[in-house]
């Protein structure tokens, strides 16, 4: 981390590149302080500080990510547990899977226009499916015993699920909820693409639009941090609901 | 505690398995075509009493875990009829309570909810199914664990939760799929002497699978020994060594360990053009 700093520092002061290409550590740490306080009657970036850009970027992850979760354990629940299901969703949710973000993004803003909806819609779509594999993959590796075990304590079919088949799942759920984050972190800078401000990727956006080479670097360096923060927090959320994991 | 003669005389049928027989297709691999059928279980009649402890033994492959798992209601026979306590298998039931060679125990619940699972699923009231689990655990020896999560424990313990929780529905036969054969001597030995004391403590039919013939000499009220694939009865051997204050120092132990021993040992080797890959139907070698 600090030998990294070091030659970002070094390059930027042998002025290899001009300043817009690569500008200076000691810019971006400028455009921290310069983005997060109100100076000159100036607000913030674009009118809003650094951490309601961030706030409304969380935000929409964490409700994408959210519907994105409960549609991808549904989903994956159906794909997992019914055959007719799993042969008719299995490779739509593949295909889906493929598409890159920025495609359907279009498609999403004619249908919900410009506003939060097609944001949030964006966000599902990209986070559902790898809930979805993740889940579906679990419920058929759930070991059949585990089944027959309950069976024979008087559990009825239709409890299988919610009883058996979803804890026993839950480990690598909670992996595809992670990896669903992540891809919803990677999402919301093209879900900010269209009328993004405020929020990290709007930020980025505009100052890519203006040459600011510093706000770009610090809205990276924010995302990747907070990123960090966040999974950090749901590895804590994952040892505390299966702490099961790799001893059972 | 019943009597022997009790025991031995079949009054209630607690099992009643008529010309069972189990044929499932292979699945295609190297060396098998696809399509295959392969005969797990020929023409089995057999009546367990009520109160038994009976010990079915024989090779590996000879589809003594299947017999088990067809009373238990994990898949229908081929052919013949099933039925404990008079009424027909149609799937698993809380009636037969199912102990696997692995604890299967619910790694999401502590030990004590494991036991109470069942229970739960009776519909029993919160405070009734802790204080019966209490008891269970108390049984097997493990009250002071009751709040530690199965994958804490070792796997003898691991047994006695997995006894536990199937006793806790109290049903009326145990099926047991070679539970002790994962474990060390020690605790094999230890768990043979405890399920032995449930056994007489509770008057539990019990169903008990293994490939060990000092523990069906030890267990057993009648002794039955599978053939090889497809397995028949070959041998049906009533036993009044449980009931013994010491099993292992019975004068009659030796001659009944030969008796059985020499059946296993002549199934095994009936018939060596067969394949020994040893897979049962149930695909219960898995140990996951």
């Amino acid at each position: 981390m600090l030998l990294l700093l070091a030659i970002w520092w070094a390059v930027a002061a042998a002025h290899i590149w001009p300043e817009v290409f690569v500008p200076a550590p000691g810019a971006v740490w400028e455009q921290l302080w310069l983005t997060s306080s109100v100076h000159e009657g100036r607000r913030g970036y674009s009118g809003y500080l650094l951490h309601e850009h961030l706030l409304v970027s969380l935000g929409r992850i964490g409700l994408g990510s959210l519907y994105g979760v409960i549609g991808g354990i549904a989903a994956g629940l159906l794909i997992g547990l019914v055959p007719t299901v799993r042969t008719l969703l299995g490779p739509l949710v593949t295909f889906v899977r493929t598409l890159p973000p920025l495609a359907y993004f279009s498609l999403l803003i004619i249908w919900f226009g410009i506003d939060e909806p097609p944001k949030i819609w964006l966000l599902f779509i990209a986070a559902m499916p790898p809930v979805a594999v993740a889940t579906a993959e679990a419920v058929r590796g759930v070991h059949e015993d585990y089944l027959n075990a309950a069976r024979s304590l008087g559990a009825r079919r239709w409890q299988l699920p919610y009883r058996i088949v979803l804890p026993s799942a839950l480990p690598e759920v909670i992996t595809g909820i992670r990896v669903a984050v992540g891809v919803a972190y990677t999402t919301v800078v093209a879900a900010e693409t269209v009328n993004g401000v405020p929020g990290i990727g709007g930020m980025i956006r505009d100052a890519q639009r203006y040459n600011q080479t510093d706000v770009v670097i610090l809205g990276l360096l924010v995302i990747g941090a907070s990123g960090l923060l966040i999974d950090t927090f749901l590895q804590f959320i994952e040892r505390l609901l299966v702490p099961w994991r790799g001893r059972a | 505690m019943p009597s022997p003669d009790e025991v031995l005389a079949v009054r209630t049928a607690a099992v009643r398995l008529t010309g069972v027989s189990l044929t499932y297709g292979a699945r295609g691999g190297l060396l098998r075509p696809r399509g295959t059928r392969v005969a797990a279980l020929r023409d089995i009649d057999l009546e367990i009493g009520a109160g038994a402890f009976l010990v079915i033994v024989g090779p590996s492959g000879c589809g003594k875990s299947t017999l088990l798992r067809l009373i238990a209601g994990f898949a229908p026979p081929t052919t013949g009829e099933i039925a404990v306590s008079g009424a027909p298998v149609t799937g698993p039931g809380p009636d037969r309570g199912v102990v696997f060679q692995q604890p299967r125990l619910f790694p999401w619940l502590s030990v004590r909810r494991n036991v109470e699972f069942g229970l739960r699923m009776a519909g029993l009231p919160a405070a009734r199914r802790r204080e019966r689990a209490m008891e269970l655990l108390g049984l097997v020896g493990l009250a002071d664990v009751a709040g530690q999560r199965p994958y804490e424990l070792s796997g003898g313990m691991q047994q006695r939760a997995a006894i536990a929780r199937a006793l806790a529905p109290d049903p009326a036969i145990l099926l047991m799929d070679e539970p002790f054969a994962a474990l060390d001597a020690l605790t094999r030995e230890r768990l043979q002497e405890e399920l032995r004391r449930i056994w007489q403590a509770t008057g539990k039919t019990v169903l008990f699978v293994t490939h060990s013939v000092d523990e069906a000499v030890y267990l057993g009220t009648r002794v039955i020994v599978l053939s090889r694939r497809p397995g028949r009865i070959v041998l049906d051997q009533p036993s009044e060594l449980p009931f013994a204050p010491d099993p292992h120092t019975h004068p009659g132990y030796p001659a009944l360990r030969e008796t059985i021993a020499t059946a296993v040992r002549r199934s095994a080797s009936d018939d060596p053009g067969q394949d020994d890959s040893g897979q049962d139907a149930s695909g219960s070698d898995d140990s996951g």
